[in-house]
């Protein structure tokens, strides 16, 4: 990613280029940024602590296993000759470890030397140094634990399974069918030594086998599971999409047994699709069935309470159908691919692991076919269903609590809220509008009424009779008073 | 449980309430119930170990489901069976029609598959001969012609149920030897039934190993497309 990121930068200046020790070579975003020779430098200090942490778990192993066969030492001579040319590799090496090293392979470490030679091989592709996760750890410690109790068969097993996790990183570029053939062929291959040459009885081959298959998918799994090369994530999608798609079934379509108004059967219910979810988390195949397994319990423990009587497959399938929709389990078609191309398969054949993911398989088939018919519905409800015009939960939509849960129900409650409160928006806006119409009617109508009483008295502006001395144009009553008094001459 | 080894893979086919589980039910836990039970959980799957003279065999037995609405998937249910037993009820001919599909179905997909045909609820018949709907010898003439075994069984009264789950697994234990002698065990046996669907849609014609090469280049130049192409939308 950070490579990437790196390259996006349309301007790379050049000091980016060199190595990043400052040695003066390029360096390659492949290699950290440093150039081949620091890289490998660097890469061998990172892997010497690695290494170290190895030996200390195969010498542990080493001096128990000593304890145990103090008597069988006669073969040690020729071991300890491989050995004694190792450790001059190694100290030519001189790595800062030494002291440490040198004090484990002072007891002359059978197991240890092979080990290391293996490491050794493996050291010069940089890419192996992969990041070794907390789990990875801890499964190859408990691998090697595991082992310990089989002594001699045991080494014998761990070196075969370290050859084949080394040749299937050669084998990354090959298609996903031709590492799971050769992962397959190992199953088989290691099986069949322990058996003719270890002498190993069945259940105990069974049990190693188990571990085997843990220790290397657990490995592998980062690199096998929904490879790019597949068209598995797409699958994936495609199935995600037609669940969803498909939300409306409910159980009576699909006649299934199983009534979940009972607490304990809605519980099973639940349970159940909580282990098929589950089934997504696990690394190792046989994890992954187990969850399905354990998934297809609690269905039948869901249909007998029900119905009262054991659960036959007309009654198991149509029900784990049901659980697949309501669940959407994620990334359900690279799980399957990934457990058919890597289980040890002698367990996904017959037994019982084998036949409920055979069911599984056939839910996934029948979702991914599923048409009208196989819901006994007819070819127009089916395509209302499933372009979301209607559903047939909303036609019952009182019947169709009793299953949900808390928030589903709040969520219907709401959605019924929501409605009515659409309702009532709209006719207040209607109302609101016929206000607004009633309003401008009545403007139009007052304004009417003053037209007409206008044009009905046509408001006629006469002109003034007279025209009114300027000065005294105040005195308007003027003439209403008496004459002026006339000077009147008395004789006298 | 769930751990235990099984040797054979037997299917059970048939329509509907034929009554496969029911026969399942009287020979795993020799019983014949009508009401209610509740000892076992279901009877799906059963694992169930027989003794054919001196060896053990354990038979894993998985019933279907028989409704029409699974029919395209009961491929996946019979790949890889050693033994499928395919019921009909002797007083339903449509049952034996059904029957008929899954043995032309078994003889297409699965050669090594050894088919036992089996009509149930006889006891029916001890009731009222009338009832029949299935001839007997017709049965036995098409189960000559397909290289099947017949039985007729009861799960009621148990007739015939042991007879015809030992049988099987004295068939399985005797072509087994036969595999053993010619080197045949292959591990083909051991390939998990899905897979042989996967694989025979991945590469449906061998190819030859130049065609093979340049497959290999061209999904190599797909993948360097894939990432410049990558780069340039950023």
């Amino acid at each position: 990613m950070s490579l990437k990121s790196e390259r996006r930068g349309i301007h790379v200046d050049q000091s980016e280029l060199l190595c990043k020790k400052g040695c003066g070579y390029y360096g390659n975003p492949a290699w950290q940024g440093f150039c081949s020779k620091c890289w490998r430098e660097e890469y061998h200090k990172a892997r010497q602590k690695q290494i170290q942490e190895d030996w200390e778990l195969a010498e542990r192993l080493q001096r128990e296993e000593e304890e145990a066969f103090a008597s069988s030492q006669s073969s040690q001579g020729a071991q300890s000759l491989t050995f004694s040319k190792f450790e001059e590799k190694k100290t030519n090496e001189k790595t800062r470890k030494v002291t440490t090293v040198k004090k484990f392979f002072s007891a002359s470490s059978r197991v240890g030397a092979k080990k290391a030679e293996i490491q050794e091989a493996k050291a010069p592709s940089p890419s192996i140094n992969r990041q070794t996760s907390i789990e990875t750890d801890r499964v190859s410690k408990e691998f090697i634990e595991f082992l310990k109790t089989f002594h001699k068969t045991g080494q014998e097993i761990y070196k075969q399974t370290k050859l084949f996790l080394e040749a299937m990183h050669y084998k990354r570029d090959l298609s996903i069918e031709e590492q799971s053939e050769c992962t397959q062929d190992f199953y088989q291959n290691v099986a069949e030594r322990m058996q003719t040459r270890g002498k190993v009885p069945p259940e105990r081959v069974e049990k190693i086998m188990d571990q085997i298959e843990k220790y290397i998918m657990t490995r592998l799994y980062k690199y096998v599971f929904c490879p790019e090369t597949t068209d598995d994530e797409k699958k994936d999608l495609a199935i995600q999409k037609r669940i969803r798609a498909l939300h409306w079934v409910t159980p009576q379509m699909l006649c299934v047994p199983v009534n979940e108004e009972i607490p304990e059967v809605s519980d099973m219910v639940v349970k159940a699709i909580t282990d098929i979810i589950e089934m997504d988390s696990k690394r190792v195949p046989r994890d992954k069935l187990a969850c399905i397994t354990k998934c297809s319990k609690h269905i039948f423990n869901a249909i007998k309470i029900t119905k009262n009587e054991p659960a036959s497959a007309d009654d198991f399938l149509p029900t784990l159908i049901y659980i697949v929709l309501k669940g959407n389990p994620p990334r359900l078609q690279s799980n399957i691919q990934y457990i058919t191309r890597f289980c040890n398969p002698s367990r996904l054949m017959t037994g019982e692991d084998g036949y409920y993911f055979t069911n599984l398989c056939c839910a996934v088939a029948f979702i991914e076919k599923l048409d009208a018919q196989s819901l006994n519905l007819s070819q127009e409800d089916f395509d209302r269903y499933m372009s979301g015009q209607t559903s047939p939960r909303k036609q019952e939509s009182e019947n169709w609590s009793p299953d949900a849960c808390l928030g589903v129900k709040q969520m219907y409650k709401n959605l019924d809220l929501l409605s009515q409160l659409n309702e009532r928006q709209e006719r207040i806006m209607n109302e609101a509008k016929k206000l607004e119409k009633d309003l401008i009617d009545w403007t139009d109508g007052i304004a009417k009424e003053v037209q007409d009483i206008v044009e009905k008295y046509p408001l006629e502006i006469r002109p003034p009779n007279q025209s009114v001395a300027a000065i005294d144009s105040e005195n308007v009553e003027n003439d209403k008073l008496p004459p002026p008094l006339q000077p009147q001459v008395y004789a006298g | 449980m769930s751990g235990q080894r099984v040797d054979v893979k037997v299917v059970m086919l048939g329509k509907e309430y034929v009554g496969k589980t029911s026969l399942v039910e009287r020979y795993v836990h020799d019983r014949f119930l009508v009401g209610p039970y509740q000892n076992t959980i279901g009877a799906a799957f059963v694992a169930k170990v027989m003794s054919v003279g001196d060896r053990t065999v354990t038979l894993g037995i998985w019933d279907t489901a028989g409704s029409e609405r699974y029919e395209a998937m009961s491929r996946i249910y019979y790949r890889g069976a050693k033994a499928a037993i395919v019921c009909y009820d002797l007083t339903d001919s449509s049952s034996f029609e059904r029957a008929k599909f899954w043995v032309k179905e078994l003889r297409n997909q699965e050669e090594g598959c050894q088919i036992y045909l089996c009509g149930t609820k006889s006891d029916l018949l001890e009731e009222d001969r009338r009832r029949r709907r299935v001839d007997f010898h017709d049965v036995q003439d098409y189960a000559d012609n397909i290289k099947a075994q017949l039985f007729e069984t009861s799960s009621k009264t148990g007739q015939s149920v042991d007879e015809l789950f030992q049988k099987v697994a004295e068939d399985y234990v005797s072509v087994a030897a036969f595999q053993v002698m010619t080197g045949e065990a292959a591990r083909t046996n051991f390939l998990p039934a899905t897979l042989f669907l996967m694989r025979q849609r991945a590469s449906p014609a061998p190819v030859s190993r130049c065609c093979q090469a340049w497959k290999r280049i061209a999904d190599a130049l797909h993948a360097l497309t894939v990432v410049w192409g990558g780069e340039c939308k950023e």
